[in-house]
Formats: C-alpha cells, structure tokens, sequence
C-alpha cells in the first residue's frame, strides 16, 4: 500500500501544480489591456516608452509581442488599444481605433463658445471663498488674492 | 475656519468647519509624503533617483508606479497633450501628485465624517458642502491682472473641483507637444468633478490648444473658461449657466 | 516491496475490510499532505508566477517566495500532525503521526530559512545591495519586524528539538519552549496576508485563511475543547494507588460513564493530575486494564521525576483526561494469527490488549521478557489471561548476552531460539510488540528480516 501512497501522492501533486499553472496562464492573458480610453480624429501615436521603464501593473512576464485589447464601446465612441511587449516591458502603446468626429454620439454640444468679458464679470467678488488661478509660488502667494481671502479666514 | 501651509513649492489654504487639527495633520502628512516621493527639486527623492537612474522603475514604490501609470492613462487619453516625461525622458509627475495629493486630502476628509470643506493647493480647489456662506464660489484669476477676478463661478454637486492652468506662471509642467504654432491660450479653468482630470484638462489644453480644447469638452463633462493670448474668452454653455445663476 | 498478499494469507473478510479501509485512509492522508504542500507552490503559480523567472532577480525572488508558502504549509501540517486528531490517530496510530511531525521539522524550518535569504538576495538585486535601503525596505513593508521575531522563534523551537539539545531539558521545559511555535506561527501570519501578489485577495487568501483556520481549529478542538468536555463529563479521580513491586505501582481511577469513552485495550490516554506540583506534568499512559464503567487502571514504573510524583499521588485527586489515543489494539488486526511480544513495563498495554481482544483459543501466542525476576510486573495477571484466552504462554528471563545486540536473553540466544521458532506461523500474524525502545526497535528488525510485513507490526513506543 505504501506504493499507492508513494504514487497517489505523486499524481495528485502534479496535478495541483498543473491546475494552479494553468489559472495563472489564464489570469495573465486576460489582463491584455482592454482600455477605455478615447482618442481624437485622425490617428495619434502613443508615446515610446525608453527602454529603461517599464510599467509594472500592466502585462510584466507576459511574452514578447503586441497584444491588441478588445473594441471597447465607449460612451463617446469605440476604442481599441494595442499595447507591444518586448523583451518582457511594456515598449509602445498605440490607440488604434479612434473615435470619429463624426460618428460620435455627442447629445449636447458642450464646445466653448467666445463670450463677452463683460458678460462674465461677476461683481460679487465680495463673496468669494477660494481663488483659482495659474498655480503661484510661495512668495507670489503673497501678494496674491487667495492670501488676502486666507487673511480674512484665518 | 482657514489653515494655511506651504508644500509642493506653492501654498494650501484649507477651509473646516470647525477645528480639526487631526484632520489638518493628515492632510499635512499627505502632502509632505508625496513631496519627499516625488519632488524633482530632492535629489533624495524617489523619483529623483529613478531619473538618475538609481532605481529602475519596475523596483519603485507602488505609489510611484501606480502615478506614473495614471500619468501615462491620461497621456493616452488626451492624446499625447498631456505627457508626464520632459523632453529628455525624464519623468515629471507634478502635473498628477498634486491633484492626486488633494483628492486623497478630500478622502481623508470624508473619511473622518467633515461634510463641509474646501482644499484650495496653489490655485486648484476641491470643495465638499456648503460654504459659511452658502455654495462654494471661485473666482478666477484675470491673467493680465491678478489682482483682478475675470468671474466668480459657485461650485456643487457634480462640479466640486476648479484647475487653472497658466502658459504664463507655472509652466514647468507643461510640456508642450511639437508644435509650429504658439500657445493660444494664456490660461485655462476646468471645472470637473475630479480634481485630477480638472488638473490634467486644464493642462493639456493649454498645451494643445484649441483642438484639445474641442476633445475635452466633447469628450468629458466639464466645463471650461479659457483665455486667449489677445484677452479673449471663450467659455463652455455651463459656465454661462453658473454665471447667470 | 510489499506483495498483494493472497486470500488465504489474511483473516476474516471483516477485518480484511477493515484493513483495507485504513490503508486507503492513510494513503488518502499522505496524499493530502504532499498535495497540500503542491498547491502551496500551485498559489503562486495560479498569479502568473511561471513568468516570473526571466531575469536572475526575479527568479531568485519566485524562488524565495515559493519557499515560503511551502514552508508554512509544512508547518501547518506539522501543526495538524501534533494535534491528535482523532482521524489521524485511527488510521496511522499517534506516535506515527508525532514520527512525521518531527520528520517535517528541519525541512520546514531550512524552506523557510530559504525563504528570508532569497527574498533579500532578490530585493537587494533592485536595489544595488545598499544595506541602508535593505534595511529600510525590510523595515517598512507591514508586519514584517513581526515575521522577523517569527522567524527567530521557530528557530528556537527546532534547535531545542534537536536530539542533542532536547536531552539538556527537562520534558516540561522543553515542551514550554515548543509551544512556543504557536506564537512563532501567529505572528508571521499578518506579513503574508499584507505583502505580496501571491495571498493578496481572491481564491487564493481564501485557501490560505482556511488552512490557518484548519490548523489552528483542529489544536483548539482535539487539544483543548475536547479533553475538557471529557474531563468535565467524566470526572475522573484517583480512587487507589497499589504497589505493584519496589518503584512500580498501579493506579486505579474511578469515574462515571468511563465505557463511553471508546477505549479499548492496548489504547492509552494522556492524564493530568490536580495534584500540588504534579498539574502541569502531562503523562501518557496505557491503560493496564480494559476500562469498566467506572474504573480505570494505569500501571507506572518509577523512571523519572514526573514518574515518580505519579506513585505518589493521593487518592481523591482530579484528573484531567485526553484520549483514548493508540491503535496498538484488536481492531488493527489484519491476519489470522497473533503474536505478543513485551519487555518491562511495556507489558501494561500488552495486559488490556489481551484483555479487550476477542482472541480465539490456539489463535495467539504471547511472550514476556524480563532480565531478572525483578521485573516480572503483571506477570501472573497476564499468564492468567492467556489461559482464559486458550493462548500459548512464554517466559523468557535472563540478561542478554553483553557482545550481542539482541532482544533475547543470552541462554535462550545461546539455545538457537528465534523469533519464528517462538511464535508459530509467525508470517500469518500479528505482531504486537512493545517495551523499552532499544530493545523494541531490535525486535522489529528482527522480524522484518524474517519476512514479517510492515502493516502485520504493531509497536507500541512511549518514547515521543
């Protein structure tokens, strides 16, 4: 009987190692990126990542290559990404099925629109809580209209 | 009540209810973290020496990398306007921390049951509840006079975050893409529900341009006030709504 | 090696079943403990972990992660092996159990030794090997300054269980140490459900969790939660104590339902005595008698401190109970004919088994060893029972020759006895054999050389 035990044990072993094997495959290739993102008309490129880098929450170990994630319909448009891996990093990123201008699914045009200063100009400054403007340095926040609101709260 | 600090080369100004110096700590601790994570001014820092290639990205921190990824996302959602690498491929991450550091300062306060905030870091605002005196208003900077407001604009529901970004000031982040054309906008007001995809809109479209200015809007809810190079406006219909208001 | 053996070779279709039954339990259990230690490595595997192997750095850190899931999984085992399940202890027998705890002992502790150093060879890769940062980043993950101390104490445990050192302690001592494993244990547990890819969330933390809740759960149940129902339910008690001979002395307890227990002869329990001094020595004795109703009977020979207190308990005193533990009895029979073999005070299980067993008359042969008259404790008890049994009879007396190593006496050496000229049809039986270790281990050798096969032995060691 200990013969049975001997290669039971065995069997079972590999078998374990194979199954828990086999979930790990799956799980890698199904963290493909499937990016939502959208792009603009036209074709853009993705940025060459330097060789040095690599972003370690996307596909780290999957295999050399380019992956392409699914058309992902999204609420402006489809997307597809394709991302390239080489030498086991994350090397280029390209977005390949842009989002037309025109087969866009805009309800409300939310484009901006010249206005008039005048019509913008709130004279009730008096009530302002925060300022918001190009980010200003430490000495700049000094004479800045922020500082005197801080002034005022503090 | 107001508490003033300095981080991140700029200053907060944080507005409570009430006085709630544990709450003040942890915003302070926030700030101070990610400033010694990612301050390109440390050469100690851990993005300093990424870049000086002491450390290569894939051993970073998780924060940093999940940052860096974050940047990278926008990157490729505002089709490249928005780049956290510098000309010579180093990486920047000040067009996210500082938003990233705000949004997490506005968990840490909902966290702690605080309804009624606003956290305002060297021009971006996020605001929770009511104001003492009712909505939150912002008024934006005029960038040919900054003593000056162009507007004042109330925040709420839905529209709780304010970035400005300017061609003119701070614009070290701003890496510009390869363009023939000068800027055309001085400065750009995006108001979003998150400050971080305020901050980063705001920035790519003052890199962009106004086709950028077009994707954005088309592309997410948010509401913009940019000024032109000659002065001009050009506001989003929600802007003229909240001014009306 | 071992041969299907034919049909006519073994007993009664019951027992044959009941044989056959137990092997598949214990081959289910080896399985399981090979198994478990496969799926540990299977959990980084199921997280993509086969990738992880392209450069040197990451290879060494899978490694380095692999050694540790497998090593605590050792050591859960190890945990489970000592815990007296009741399943575990009917199928293999306690002291078999307590044989492979101990077998997995330096493994586990070298796999998880391998555990730390491959880690910080493979982080010191990213970091260039600056200690600083070593240092720090060690310090900063969550929990691990923790696992550190873990560590530190596990190694404690095994190196005061190493034979050499164990001798140094007294059982106690040695044992208060030991327990400290559970501590060692506890406190690596928060750094690997808070570090790493491998326990993070999923299907896999829910494994992992659950062997925890096994380990720990099945200490907590058979260790302590039973015996103190049993205890409780049968409020045991000494009732007497008689002197057997010079330093040998029977205790008989009283109790009430004490046939509930299950105890059968040949087994043995673990005893307590409330006794001033004495509560915190824990003995394991067999029962020198089948149990009745209300009375128990031990036999204790005065070998050593804890001993010694034993024969000198007072009657009225409480005991605490845990047990019946052992299969040196009746039910783990397998072939038609049985052969008993005890020396000294091994004789005291030898007693109740004879007693308990349902032994047909010609079936079975018993033979008692003693270097003088001196030892001959239970004899007459035993020679009587034999003969209510219709079994045959043997006194072997005498010292053994001193230039041989052999468990007889050296006249009867000298005689050209053997183990198969003393015990009839010995490769039909059951060989039931216990007393001091040395001289038990000699037997065993001897009949496995004369053919006898491995699951016909039935060794009874209180050596653990």
């Amino acid at each position: 009987m200990r013969t049975r035990a001997v290669l039971t044990s065995i069997f079972a072993s590999v078998g374990v190692l194979v199954i828990g094997w086999q979930a790990g495959s799956a799980a890698m290739t199904s963290t493909q990126p499937t990016r939502t993102s959208s792009g603009t008309s036209g074709t853009s490129t993705g940025t060459v990542l330097g060789t040095t880098t690599a972003t370690a929450p996307a596909a780290s170990g999957a295999a050399d290559g380019s992956y392409t994630g699914d058309d992902v319909n999204t609420r402006f448009g489809s997307v597809q990404v394709q991302i390239t891996v080489s030498g086991g990093k994350l090397a280029d990123v390209t977005a390949l099925q842009l989002t037309d201008h025109d087969r866009r699914s805009v309800q409300i045009s939310n484009r901006a629109e010249p206005i008039l200063r005048s019509a913008v100009l709130d004279a009730q400054s008096a009530s302002v809580n925060n300022v918001s403007g190009a980010t200003y340095t430490s000495n700049a926040y000094l004479q800045s209209l922020q500082s005197a609101l801080d002034q005022a709260g503090l | 009540m107001r508490s003033v600090f300095e981080t991140m080369g700029t200053v907060a100004s944080i507005e409570l209810a009430a006085d709630e110096p544990d709450a003040l700590d942890g915003i302070r601790g926030i700030f101070a973290d990610a400033e010694k994570r990612f301050s390109l001014y440390r050469p100690g820092s851990e993005l300093s020496r990424v870049n000086a290639g002491e450390r290569p990205l894939a051993a970073a921190s998780a924060e940093l990398r999940d940052a860096y990824a974050l940047a990278m996302d926008w990157h490729l959602r505002t089709a490249g306007a928005f780049t956290p690498n510098r000309p010579d491929g180093s990486i920047d991450l000040n067009g996210v921390v500082k938003a990233l550091c705000i949004s997490r300062a506005g968990e840490l306060l909902h966290s702690l049951a605080l309804k009624d905030w606003s956290i305002n870091v060297g021009g971006d605002v996020l605001c929770a509840g009511l104001s003492p005196t009712g909505d939150w208003v912002i008024g934006i900077v005029d960038p040919v006079d900054r003593q000056s407001l162009l507007c004042a604009l109330p925040l709420g529901e839905g529209r709780r975050a304010i970035a400005t970004s300017g061609s003119a000031e701070r614009g070290d982040h701003i890496w510009t893409i390869d363009r023939d054309t000068a800027a055309e906008f001085v400065q750009v007001s995006v108001i979003a529900e998150d400050i971080l995809a305020a901050d980063v809109l705001a920035t790519a479209i003052i890199s962009g341009g106004i086709e950028m200015l077009d994707l954005a809007t088309d592309t997410w809810a948010i509401d913009v006030l940019a000024v032109r190079t000659d002065g001009s406006l050009l506001a989003t219909p929600g802007v003229r709504s909240l001014i009306s208001v | 090696m071992t041969a299907q053996l034919a049909p006519s070779r073994i007993g009664s279709p019951d027992r044959r079943r009941q044989y056959r039954r137990r092997a598949r339990r214990s081959d289910l259990l080896v399985t399981a403990l090979w198994a478990s230690g496969a799926a540990a490595a299977a959990l980084f595997l199921s997280v993509g972990g086969a990738g992880q192997f392209g450069t040197a750095a990451d290879a060494i850190t899978s490694l380095g992660i692999i050694t540790g899931l497998v090593g605590s999984d050792f050591i859960l085992v190890m945990l489970v092996l000592a815990a007296r399940v009741p399943l575990i202890d009917r199928t293999v027998g306690h002291d078999r159990s307590i044989a492979v705890h101990r077998q997995l002992g330096k493994p586990a502790l070298y796999l998880l030794l391998a555990h730390g150093v491959l880690l910080l060879i493979g982080y010191g890769v990213g970091s260039g090997f600056n200690l600083v940062t070593w240092v720090v980043d060690m310090w900063e993950l969550p929990d691990m300054p923790l696992a550190f101390i873990g560590l530190g104490l596990l190694i404690t445990v095994v190196v005061t269980s190493l034979v050499a050192v164990r001798r140094k302690f007294s059982y106690e001592g040695w044992h208060l140490v030991h327990l400290l494993s559970y501590v060692a244990v506890a406190f690596a547990i928060p750094h690997q459900l808070s570090n790493g890819a491998v326990l993070s969330a999923g299907p896999q933390r829910v494994y992992w969790i659950a062997l925890y809740v096994l380990a720990f759960g099945s200490i907590l149940v058979y260790r302590f939660v039973e015996p103190l129902v049993s205890s409780l339910r049968h409020a045991v008690r000494v009732d007497r104590v008689i002197a057997v001979a010079p330093g040998v002395v029977s205790i008989v307890l009283r109790g009430s339902k004490l046939d509930q227990l299950g105890a059968t002869g040949g087994q043995f329990f673990v005893w307590r005595f409330w006794g001033a001094g004495m509560w915190w020595h824990a003995h394991p004795i067999s029962l020198s008698a089948a149990p009745t109703a209300n009375y128990a009977r031990i036999t204790v020979r005065d070998l050593g401190t804890g001993s010694r207190a034993i024969s000198a308990v007072k009657p009225g005193t409480r005991v605490w109970i845990e047990g019946p533990y052992g299969i040196f009895t009746d039910s783990a029979r397998t072939a038609p004919r049985v052969a008993i073999i005890a020396a000294g005070i091994g004789i005291t299980p030898v007693r109740a088994l004879l007693e308990s067993s349902s032994i047909a008359p010609g079936e079975a042969t018993v033979l008692l060893r003693a270097s003088s008259a001196d030892e001959q404790w239970l004899w007459p008890e035993v020679a009587e029972l034999a003969t209510e049994k219709g079994a045959s009879y043997f006194e072997m007396v005498g010292p053994r020759s001193p230039r041989a190593s052999t468990w007889m006496s050296a006249r009867d050496q000298d005689r050209g006895v053997t183990l198969q000229s003393v015990f009839p049809h010995l490769l039909d039986s059951d060989l039931y054999i216990c007393g001091p270790t040395a001289w038990l281990d000699l037997v065993e050798a001897d009949a496995r050389r004369a053919g006898v096969p491995a699951h016909q032995i039935h060794s009874e060691r209180f050596d653990w």
